[in-house]
């Protein structure tokens, strides 16, 4: 394999060495570095720490593979939290729900019928969803519904709820990309939206869906991340626009479009998950922490060939 | 909104239609002012004494010198987000004692910092074909991680005697931010009126594809489209650092979305190679004005941001679907 096979392998599930191997790679280093690094007790930590990462990353992935990006999944977690904590706690679930639907919906309607750019779009919809979600509840506090604390705190077969979560999640995005005409058609949109259209796809509708699949993925990474901590903050989801994009453009999966796999998106966040726990347990600070995963986007980002130059 | 307004001078005026359509044509910032103003004048008319005016447009000078850079960004279908990692980094440059410089070299350290992240920026987005948007959310993430952490050991203090001067006092009436600020913005209207540079601008924005086939030097005029970017931000950083006073961890944070909100207003969009520099820079103020006129009325930081979000996105919309046409 020359060396740009090893960066870009062809194909549309995007999967390269660099990016399988990163995290195997990650996980030696830090277990040579830190002997508590491999404690059944950390491990269960890191799980629980990228779950929700994961959860988002997967419906970024939906959008990237679409050909869009949505920078507004942070606030919608943050929202999500928010909501959760100031609605009677049996329309929680439902209301939470609608939320994330009309929020991707609206990203979805902005970039596909009204062809606004998905970063101009998605920007604008993070602000506004940051302004609501401080408006609703300005200082962190309140209580999770009993009943989704249990979801989170459960443990069956010696394994902990993070794990469930997250298989729950992968399978079910796996087998919308692999079984399911959506799948199918999501990729041929991304890869090429004209020849799509031309071979009978409406593109439009696919798209809008895949922004609703996202604000909903970050609905549920939303739910999970507050009954973790059994509390809600208003910028609980500030970094997760970024991260997402990292984890999902370090698995391989191509922001211009038509290429993504979950298994990709799965070693993308476990990079970003180890290398979080791995400057944790070093004692890096968190704000070093934040400009090495800025560094870690940047070169992520570059890995990627596309021609446009810009946004 | 527009069309409310077009109806009442349409009266005295042969073809009310074409009125409308020209009001509609021009970038929301105008007609947006003009609205906000009227606005005020019925609900809170203490802030359009020429005081507090003058007061707000020396507010708005570090966002209308960002919006230069912005502007001409977004006119090369590109955006920059690093400036308020920018200015964060200038602000730390200045105001921590970390280097041992008088104060000159302290701000030519300064301009030298916004080359540097300008030419990192460009070259990761025009090399590598990075996304802009990626790339320079992420430097901002980077600049801001390692300032926050190094404040840790060097705390940010006052700004340069020199910096405060210009950011607070005035002549006569009208404080000094605003002569800098028309000082940045005539050279920067004419430059790009008369040189090839901005024809080359211009050209990029209405065809890329065409502008690249044609032998346009693309790469070179993002590339130096990102640099000014920076160093506009650098400039935009040295007034508010003199302005507040002192550095701080956040300082002009918000400057980024502020930016794009402006270009937007101020009618510049993705593609369209239309848009100039007049249009965002009285969006500046109108945004400026709006923050203003919102905290006046009892609206915090909350209330700000979804007037922020709401604005960028229907104004994304309306230009989107009117270029459709």
């Amino acid at each position: 394999m020359s060396s740009i096979g090893l960066l870009h392998s062809p194909g549309r599930s995007g999967l390269s060495l660099v990016a399988l191997g990163l995290p195997v790679l990650l996980f030696v280093i830090i277990s040579l570095i830190s002997p508590s690094f491999l404690s059944v007790q950390n491990l269960s930590n890191v799980n629980a720490q990228i779950t929700a990462l994961l959860i988002i990353a997967l419906g970024q992935m939906i959008v990237a593979i679409s050909g869009g990006i949505d920078l507004s999944v942070g606030s919608v977690l943050s929202l999500t939290s928010t909501l959760l904590v100031s609605v009677d706690p049996t329309l929680s679930i439902p209301t939470v729900l609608l939320v994330g639907v009309c929020v991707g919906l609206v990203n979805g309607v902005g970039v596909a019928i009204f062809t606004v750019h998905p970063l101009v779009m998605t920007l604008a919809s993070m602000t506004f969803l940051q302004g609501l979600a401080l408006l609703i509840l300005p200082v962190p506090g309140g209580s999770i519904p009993g009943f989704l604390e249990a979801l989170v705190d459960f443990s069956f077969l010696g394994l902990p709820a993070a794990f469930y979560w997250c298989l729950t999640f992968v399978l079910l995005a796996a087998f919308l990309l692999r079984a399911t005409k959506f799948g199918m058609r999501l990729f041929a949109v991304g890869a090429n939206a004209q020849n799509a259209a031309r071979n009978g796809v409406n593109v439009t509708f696919y798209k809008i869906l895949s922004y609703v699949l996202c604000s909903t993925s970050a609905v549920m990474a939303g739910m999970y991340l507050s009954a973790r901590v059994a509390s809600a903050d208003a910028t609980m989801g500030a970094s997760f626009a970024l991260e997402s994009v990292t984890a999902v453009a370090l698995g391989g999966v191509q922001l211009a479009g038509g290429v993504g796999s979950v298994p990709g998106v799965i070693a993308g966040t476990i990079t970003l998950g180890l290398m979080t726990n791995g400057m944790n347990l070093i004692g890096v600070s968190p704000f070093v922490r934040a400009s090495a995963t800025g560094v870690l986007l940047l070169i992520a980002i570059s890995l990627q060939p596309r021609k446009a130059i810009g946004a | 909104m527009s069309l409310s307004l077009s109806q009442k001078k349409g009266l005295s005026l042969p073809k009310p239609r074409d009125l409308a359509r020209y009001i509609f044509s021009l970038p929301f910032a105008y007609v947006g002012t003009v609205l906000l103003l009227l606005f005020a004048y019925y609900t809170r008319p203490a802030l359009l004494s020429p005081l507090l005016l003058l007061l707000i447009i020396r507010q708005a000078a570090p966002l209308g010198i960002v919006v230069l850079g912005q502007s001409l960004c977004m006119r090369v279908l590109s955006l920059d987000l690093s400036i308020g990692g920018v200015i964060v980094a200038v602000s730390y440059i200045l105001t921590s004692g970390v280097l041992p410089f008088s104060e000159p070299v302290l701000v030519l350290i300064c301009v030298g910092f916004g080359l540097m992240i300008g030419s990192i920026n460009a070259l990761l987005i025009t090399r590598l074909r990075a996304s802009s948007v990626i790339v320079t959310l992420a430097m901002a993430m980077i600049l801001s991680g390692i300032v926050i952490s190094l404040s840790q050991y060097h705390a940010p203090s006052d700004a340069p005697e020199i910096l405060r001067y210009i950011g607070q006092k005035r002549i006569g009436v009208f404080p000094i931010a605003l002569f800098v600020w028309l000082a940045v913005l005539i050279p920067s209207v004419i430059f790009l009126r008369i040189s090839v540079f901005g024809r080359y601008v211009d050209a990029i924005g209405a065809n890329p594809n065409a502008a690249w086939t044609s032998g346009i030097p693309y790469i070179w005029v993002v590339t130096i489209v990102h640099i000014m970017s920076s160093l506009f931000a650098v400039f935009s950083g040295l007034l508010l650092v003199g302005f507040v006073g002192v550095g701080s961890i956040d300082i002009g944070q918000d400057l980024a979305l502020n930016s794009l909100a402006a270009v937007i207003l101020g009618g510049v969009t993705f593609g369209s190679g239309k848009g100039g520099v007049i249009g965002p820079t009285v969006a500046a103020f109108m945004l400026t004005f709006s923050f203003n006129l919102l905290t006046s009325l009892g609206l915090g930081e909350p209330g700000k941001l979804m007037i922020q979000g709401g604005i960028i996105a229907v104004a994304a919309i309306v230009y989107a679907t009117r270029q459709a046409k």
